[in-house]
């Protein structure tokens, strides 16, 4: 089955509708258009700038999964190995503590001021946990990037 | 029982799969085929004689041609051997082409299909009976259902052919959707300056039976013999002697109370009034919603329309009447409606006060709209101006996937007139891409980019409010960079969907929708008038979306299709039809509730059903299902279809 994104009729709303691509230098329609042709450049950085708020997919008129395409192209850069250190930070982050953003003091404080335990019931609790994550990030080939 | 096979070689196409000689020489010989022949074009003149010649010579009963699929050719073949004196009906067709040699690779195997499938309809032409038509008077006198320009033109049509007209229009005047509009594209004519004396031809026609503020409430019959009811709602005034003077809208304690449909809401209307000042009739209509002494039983010590009045037209005790015609035909102008844009919240319609339809604003371009004409928006005259194409159009995500074909061309008009009216207006055409396909339309559009209109490729995304100023964001898809633009006027180009009516109408007529809810005609191509119902066609909006030429060529070929019945004293009815077998039938009814078309009747008496010939097209639902086999589907009777089986399994 083909992609839908080759039904694209080229009206703009996704570019229009994207809040990034007002700041950014991510245009949202030249990456879809990119993709139709088979020339996405996956070295470009401005494939990382999606938010994936869904706004473009959620507008654009002839249905076409724009946001989950995104998805699709960055799963493709990240098996070719193309992955910005800014990535790679975070993912030694999951690797080391099991999250993105590990909890610090202050917000042990905020928990348990909200009557939440100090520690949440994650690989934080659970530390045999954490081997499991390990194990799902060298899968992914964690190791190679 | 002496079967002619005729064998067509369809030039290459059946002759380079299938090897016709060894076809011929399998047929020939047969149980009851006394003659098989070859040809190379048998729908031909040539090919169409040979039979003729043969039926004459040899006193053929049963004729099978194999060819093409019977769709073209089987009415050819059947008046060929109607000539020559044979009964059509006692003809078949076996279709070697789309079902054989076309889809095949193999030419040994392809022959054996084809040899299997001639066979196959002589077992079926040796039990075929003869059938004979039937003949239906007509009745002389059309119904048109919707008084836009459409139904107008159709209307003035069919009666100028001196048949009996009647023009049924559910709003208080004619003039539908192009009464609304300012001027026309491209040539931008003054839509109301074409459009009303034709309003007033229908008024005046001897054979139209104009019935306005009037709905069709129910319809049953067939080609040639419709029975309508139209029921005739009432007016609260006396037609007969209300001179339109205006002065009772005048002293109306609600004037300039309550919105104005026909301008869109944005003008004001009273309780009592005429939609414009144009109208046909010209007789004013009080609104029973509205009117102070219809719903609340009171109007200040008396009604002031009513004190006014000198001829004294009022007639607050006015019922509705119900009106029973019966006609010929019926020609279905339903129309559209505008799309309603709450959906594409994005666009802010019905949050922002300045943005409005492309049908709003040519109420306010109208000399007799809520501004006079004045191109003043809420108060100001806007200064910067975005039009938005494709709302509700080619947009998938709500539901209407086809182009409106109308809007490039509205907004190129809107744009123009609103650069002649606001000579400095900054005005941008936000569009998807330009369709301007009609004659003249292509020259307009550049006239109106020179005008200095800026036309800027991609569709606006989004519109917000800053500061009571509107902004309208999108990507220019050529520069492929998104922008922003200021606006104090956002005018979306908002297209067409069928008007609510369809549903009604469809439905008392059984017609069908295609997938864009608009009427479907019965061929796309070649019968766009026609529907599946005969007797009934399609003018204007209601078959889909379709500027004002085109409306009116279709009226007016509708029209055309009517006449073509109406002149006739009587039609064929097709023999090809559902018979019962009164005596055998239990009376279970459930023949009535699979048939898509109302030919069984069910008889209180008898406690049996009956089948209305006219009615029935022959789909064979009822005989499928008929528990106690009373059904007999003349011409695939269960004998016929058996023999043809029993030859290819």
């Amino acid at each position: 089955m083909l992609n839908s994104i080759h039904s694209c009729m080229k009206c703009g709303t996704c570019t229009g509708s994207c809040p990034s691509g007002r700041v950014v230098s991510f245009r949202t329609r030249q990456l879809v258009e990119e993709h139709c042709l088979g020339e996405i450049d996956l070295d470009d950085i401005a494939i990382w700038y999606c938010t994936t708020c869904y706004n473009c997919m959620e507008r654009c008129p002839r249905n076409i999964d724009i946001t989950d395409d995104i998805l699709r192209i960055r799963e493709e850069a990240y098996k070719q190995g193309k992955v910005l250190p800014q990535h790679k930070d975070i993912m030694s982050y999951i690797y080391r503590t099991g999250h993105a953003v590990p909890i610090n003091e202050e917000i042990k404080d905020l928990r348990e001021s909200l009557g939440l335990s100090r520690i949440p019931p994650t690989t934080h609790k659970f530390e045999e946990a954490l081997g499991i994550v390990r194990l799902l990030l060298e899968e992914g080939g964690f190791n190679d990037k | 029982m002496k079967v002619g096979v005729y064998i067509c070689h369809c030039g290459v196409n059946i002759a380079n799969m299938v090897d016709i000689p060894k076809v011929v020489e399998a047929i020939s010989g047969q149980t009851n085929v006394a003659v098989c022949k070859e040809y190379q074009y048998m729908c031909s003149d040539p090919g169409q004689n040979m039979i003729r010649k043969d039926i004459e010579d040899m006193g053929l009963d049963r004729v099978v041609v194999a060819a093409c699929s019977p769709r073209m050719h089987e009415p050819t073949f059947r008046a060929t051997v109607a000539d020559a004196g044979m009964n059509p009906y006692c003809f078949e067709m076996a279709n070697i082409r789309e079902q054989c040699s076309w889809v095949h690779e193999d030419k040994e195997e392809a022959t054996q299909k084809a040899i299997d499938l001639v066979k196959s309809s002589v077992a079926r032409a040796s039990l075929l009976e003869p059938l004979q038509s039937t003949e239906i008077p007509v009745t002389h006198s059309a119904l048109v259902i919707g008084g836009g320009i459409a139904g107008i033109q159709a209307a003035l049509d069919i009666a100028n052919s001196g048949f009996k007209t009647y023009l049924v229009e559910k709003e208080p005047s004619i003039g539908g959707r192009m009464a609304q509009f300012d001027k026309t594209f491209p040539t931008l004519d003054c839509a109301a300056c074409i459009l009303t004396p034709k309003m007033v031809d229908v008024a005046r026609h001897p054979n139209i039976d104009l019935l306005t503020y009037s709905e069709v409430e129910h319809i049953d019959g067939s080609i040639g013999n419709f029975h309508v009811q139209i029921k005739k709602k009432p007016r609260y005034v006396d037609p007969d002697l209300c001179t339109g003077c205006g002065l009772c809208a005048e002293a109306c304690r609600l004037k300039g109370r309550i919105s104005s449909e026909f301008d869109m809401g944005i003008g004001k209307r009273g309780a009592i009034y005429v939609p414009f000042p144009q109208a046909v009739p010209l007789l004013y209509t009080i609104d029973p919603e509205n009117c102070l002494l219809l719903k609340h039983g009171k109007c200040g010590k008396s009604p002031k329309c009513e004190d006014i009045c000198d001829p004294g037209a009022i007639r607050f005790d006015q019922e509705e009447e119900h009106i029973d015609i019966d006609v010929g035909a019926i020609v279905v102008a339903t129309g559209y409606n505008e799309f309603s844009p709450v959906v594409k919240e994005e666009y802010g319609y019905g949050k922002f006060k300045n943005v409005m339809t492309g049908l709003e604003l040519e109420r306010i371009f109208s000399p007799s709209g809520p501004t006079g004409g004045n191109p003043i928006i809420n108060g100001t005259e806007p200064k910067n101006i975005v039009f938005i194409s494709c709302v509700g159009s080619r947009d998938k995500r709500i539901g209407n996937p086809y182009c409106s074909r109308v809007c490039c061309m509205y907004i190129a008009k809107q744009a123009h007139l609103l650069k002649e009216k606001i000579p400095d207006a900054n005005i941008t055409v936000m569009y998807t891409d330009m369709r301007a396909f009609g004659k003249g339309y292509e020259e307009f559009y550049e006239r109106v980019q020179k005008e200095g209109i800026r036309y800027r490729r991609g569709n606006a995304a989004e519109v917000y409010e800053e500061d009571d100023l509107l902004f309208v964001r999108a990507e220019d898809t050529l520069l492929g960079e998104p922008y922003e633009l200021p606006a104090d006027l956002v005018v979306l180009g908002t297209g067409l969907v069928p008007s609510p009516d369809a549903d009604s109408i469809g439905q008392m007529l059984h017609l069908s929708r295609s997938a864009d809810k608009f009427f479907l005609e019965a061929h796309p191509k070649l019968r766009p008038v026609d529907t599946v119902i005969d007797g009934v066609f399609l003018a204007g909006a209601a078959q889909g979306p379709k500027d004002i030429p085109d409306s009116v060529a279709q009226a007016s070929g509708a029209a055309s299709h009517v006449v073509n019945l109406l002149v006739k004293e009587k039609i064929h009815a097709e023999p090809i039809i559902a018979e019962i077998n009164e005596d055998a039938c239990v009376g279970c009814k459930t023949c009535i509730v699979l048939c898509p078309y109302e030919a069984p009747l069910y008889d209180d008496e008898k406690k049996v059903v009956t089948i209305n010939r006219a009615v029935c097209k022959g789909c064979g639902s009822c005989a499928a299902a008929c528990p106690s086999g009373s059904i007999k589907m003349n011409h695939f009777k269960n004998e016929q279809i058996v023999a043809q089986i029993l030859e290819v399994i």
